[in-house]
C-alpha cells in the first residue's frame, strides 16, 4: 500500500505537559486507521494536529512527502466529523451538506445535484429541508458524514463520532461507517476509546497512551500479539504471567515462572534479551481450555481450582487458581456448553498451546 | 383504573402549582398590575381647572394626535433610540467578539470591566458625562490646552446631541452583555467545522458566528430601545432646553404641569410601543439570551 500521510516525531506540549510525545507513523492510502487510547491519552490531539486545529510544538506532518504542519485548516484536503457533529443549527440539512461547496463558490446547480447525491448515499433523501434539531442522533451523524464526504477529502478524520450514540445504534453505525469507507475508498483516521469498536472496523490500530505511541498493527496482531504490557492489558481481558527467560531455542522459549517452566513462542521478544531477563507471558483467556490430557511437548498444562464461574452469555468465564501458586488468578473463557458443570471449588486441569502464548519484555510489577 | 383518576390527580397538581405561584402573583399584582391599571384608568380622566374629572373621555389621546409636537417628539425619541442602538451595536459588537475570543482570566477581567459601570448609580454616570462634555469639562479643557480652540465648544452639552452621546456611553453595557452571552453559547466546534469545510475566518464569521449571535444583537437593540424611549433623567441633566424627549414630556406632565391624566395617556402609548418592541424581538428569539 502507498503511504499517504506520515507523522514524523510529532509532539504537542501544553505548558510543561507533553500531550503527544514524538509520535511517528505512516497512514496508507485507502486504509481505515483507528487511533485508540484511554481518555487523556493524546489521541484527539493527534487528530486535531492533522486537521490543523492545533499547531504541533515540533515534528512534521507529511502529506505525499510535503510538510503541511503550517498550512491553515481550510487549505488542507482533510475533513473532520466532530464528536458533537457540529452541524450548523441555523442551516437546513441541505445547506449544511452544501456548505463546503458554497464557500468554494461552486455553481448552485452543481451544489444541488451533489447534495442530493450525498443525501442519497447516507439514506436521507427528502430530509434536505429539515433543520438539525429535527433529526435523531443517528441521522445527524449521517448528515455530518455527508457534509464531509461531499468534498472528497484525501483523508476523513473522525473524532469519536459514535461516542454519543446508544449501544445498539453505535453497533449499527460502526457497520455503516465501514461500508461507506469501503465504498468511497477514502482514507479514514478514526479516534476512539472503545477497544471493541477499534477491533471490529479498523484495517490497522494505533494505540496511544500518555502521549506515546504503543503499537501500530492490524487488529488481530494488536489483540493476540501485544508488544508491551500496556497494550496487553488495554486490549480486553488478558492473562499476564511474569517470569524470567530461562532458555531459547530457535523460535521456542522457556520461561521460569512461579507456576513452573512455561513454553512459548519467542516472537515478540527481540534477540537483545538474554536469558535471565524479566519477561511477561500473555495468554488470551479464550486460548486456554479445560483438558484431561497430560503435558504434550507443545502444551502448557497445570492443575487448578475454580474460584468462581461467571456466565456472560455466549461464554463462560472461569476464574481459577493454580494449585502450585494459589496467589495467582487465571482467567479462562470457554464455550457455555463446555463449562456447564464448572463449579466453584472444583479441581480442573487447564492448558494452552505454546504457540498461543506471546512473550513481551518487562515484568508487570503487579504480577510477580 | 377508572379514567377519572388521572384527571383528578392532574387537577390537584395544577392547584398545587398555582398555590406555589401565589406569593409571586400577589407581589406582581400589587406592585405592577395595579399601578399600570391605575395609569390606564387615569388616562381616560381629564383635568378641568386643576380639578380631576373622573369620567370616560378620549380627550387625552386626541390631544396627543391633535398637536403635532407630541408625535414629533415621539418620533424624534424613536430616531434617538435607533441612533443609540446603532452606535452601541457598532462599538459593542466588536468589543463583545474581542472579549469572547480571550480565554480564562483575561476574559473574565475584560467582561467585568464592561459591567463595572453598572455598579455605580445611573445619575452619577450621567453627571460624569457632564464633567467630560461641559464647557469647563475634560474635552474642552484638553482642546484649549492643545490650542486647537479658543472658546469652549458650546454644542457639547445641553442639547439632543449631548443626550445621544451620554446614552451611548451609559447604555453600552446593555448591548455588550447579550451579544457576549450569545457569542459564548456558540460551540467552538461550529467555528472549527466551518474552517474545516474550507471557509476563511471572515466567511466563518459571516456565515456562522454572526447569524448565531443575532438573538443577542436583537436583545441588545431591545434593551437600548426601551431604556432610551422611557429615559427622562438624561434629558433633564444633559439635555438643557433643546433636548426634549418623550420621557421628559411625560415627566413634565406628572411633575411640573400636574396633568396626571395626560401624562398617563402618554405613558400608556409608550408602554404599547415598548410591548410591541418586546413582541417583535421575542419572535427572533431575543428573550432566550437574557
Amino acid at each position: 500500500m502507498k503511504e499517504l500521510l506520515r507523522l514524523d516525531s510529532l509532539t504537542k506540549a501544553f505548558g510543561a505537559v507533553a500531550a503527544v510525545n514524538s509520535v511517528s507513523m505512516s497512514v496508507f492510502d485507502g486504509e481505515f486507521l483507528t487511533v485508540l487510547g484511554p481518555s487523556g491519552s493524546g489521541k484527539t490531539t493527534i487528530l486535531r494536529m492533522i486537521a490543523g486545529f492545533e499547531a504541533p510544538t515540533s515534528g512534521r506532518i507529511l502529506l505525499d512527502g510535503e510538510d503541511i504542519a503550517d498550512r491553515p485548516v481550510n487549505r488542507r484536503p482533510f475533513n473532520t466529523v466532530f464528536q458533537d457533529y457540529a452541524l450548523f443549527p441555523h442551516m437546513t440539512v441541505f445547506d449544511n451538506i452544501g456548505y463546503g461547496l458554497k464557500v468554494r463558490h461552486a455553481p448552485s446547480a452543481e451544489i444541488r445535484s451533489r447534495v442530493e447525491e450525498a443525501l442519497k448515499s447516507v439514506d436521507l433523501t427528502g430530509y434536505g429541508a429539515r433543520y438539525p434539531d429535527q433529526l435523531s442522533g443517528g441521522q445527524r451523524q449521517r448528515v455530518a458524514l455527508a457534509r464531509s464526504l461531499i468534498l472528497r477529502p484525501r483523508i476523513l478524520l473522525l473524532d469519536e463520532p459514535l461516542g454519543a450514540l446508544d449501544l445498539a445504534l453505535r453497533k449499527k453505525m460502526q457497520i455503516t461507517l465501514k461500508e461507506i469507507q469501503e465504498k468511497v475508498r477514502i482514507t479514514f483516521i478514526h479516534v476512539t476509546h472503545d477497544q471493541e469498536e477499534a477491533l471490529s472496523i479498523s484495517d490497522r490500530i494505533a494505540i496511544i497512551n500518555l502521549g506515546d505511541l504503543q503499537q501500530v498493527a492490524e487488529p488481530k496482531d494488536v489483540y493476540f500479539r501485544p508488544e508491551n504490557l500496556f497494550v496487553a492489558r488495554f486490549m480486553g481481558e488478558n492473562n499476564l504471567i511474569g517470569g524470567r527467560l530461562a532458555w531459547r531455542n530457535g523460535d521456542q522459549v522457556g520461561i521460569e515462572t512461579p507456576l513452573g517452566e512455561i513454553r512459548s513462542r519467542a516472537v515478540g521478544l527481540g534477540d537483545e534479551h538474554p536469558a535471565g531477563s524479566a519477561v511477561s507471558l500473555v495468554v488470551r483467556p479464550e486460548n486456554i481450555f479445560v483438558t484431561d490430557e497430560g503435558g504434550a511437548e507443545d502444551m502448557n498444562c497445570l492443575d487448578a481450582e475454580v474460584v468462581r464461574e461467571v456466565f456472560i452469555g455466549s461464554e463462560d468465564k472461569l476464574i481459577v487458581r493454580p494449585r502450585n501458586h494459589p496467589g495467582m488468578e487465571i482467567m479462562v473463557k470457554i464455550h457455555s456448553d463446555a463449562g456447564r458443570d464448572a463449579r466453584a471449588g472444583q479441581k480442573i486441569r487447564i492448558g494452552w498451546r505454546a504457540k498461543n502464548g506471546w512473550v513481551i519484555p518487562g515484568a508487570d510489577p503487579a504480577l510477580s | 383504573m377508572s379514567p377519572a383518576m388521572p384527571s383528578r390527580r392532574r387537577a390537584r397538581s395544577r392547584l398545587e402549582i398555582s398555590l406555589l405561584f401565589l406569593p409571586t402573583s400577589l407581589w406582581l399584582t400589587l406592585f405592577i398590575v395595579v399601578p399600570l391599571a391605575m395609569f390606564f384608568i387615569y388616562s381616560f380622566w381629564t383635568m378641568k381647572d386643576e380639578f380631576l374629572v373622573r369620567g370616560f373621555s378620549l380627550a387625552n389621546y386626541l390631544r396627543f394626535f391633535a398637536h403635532s409636537v407630541y408625535p414629533e417628539v415621539l418620533w424624534r425619541t424613536f430616531v434617538l433610540a435607533l441612533g443609540v442602538s446603532g452606535i452601541t451595536f457598532a462599538m459593542g459588537y466588536p468589543l463583545a467578539l474581542f472579549i469572547s475570543r480571550k480565554s480564562g482570566r483575561t476574559k473574565s477581567i475584560l467582561y467585568m470591566l464592561v459591567l463595572i459601570p453598572l455598579l455605580t448609580s445611573y445619575i452619577v454616570r450621567i453627571y460624569a458625562m457632564r464633567l467630560i462634555l461641559g464647557s469647563n469639562g475634560l474635552i474642552n479643557n484638553l482642546l484649549m490646552m492643545l490650542g486647537l480652540i479658543r472658546e469652549p465648544l458650546p454644542f457639547l452639552l445641553f442639547n439632543l446631541f449631548a443626550i445621544f452621546l451620554t446614552l451611548c456611553v451609559i447604555l453600552a453595557p446593555f448591548m455588550v452583555m447579550p451579544i457576549f452571552t450569545s457569542l459564548e453559547k456558540i460551540p467552538r466546534s461550529l467555528v472549527e467545522a466551518s474552517r474545516d469545510l474550507g471557509a476563511s475566518e471572515f466567511e466563518t464569521f459571516w456565515r456562522v458566528v454572526f447569524p448565531l449571535s443575532l438573538p443577542g444583537v436583537i436583545a441588545g437593540f431591545m434593551f437600548i430601545f426601551i431604556l432610551t424611549l422611557g429615559d427622562f433623567l438624561t434629558p433633564i441633566l444633559v439635555g438643557g432646553t433643546q433636548g426634549m424627549t418623550f420621557g421628559k414630556i411625560i415627566q413634565m406632565n406628572f411633575g411640573i404641569a400636574f396633568d396626571w391624566p395626560f401624562g398617563s395617556a402618554l405613558s400608556v402609548l409608550l408602554l404599547i410601543l415598548s410591548l410591541l418592541i418586546v413582541l417583535i424581538s421575542s419572535r427572533f428569539g431575543a428573550l432566550r439570551e437574557i
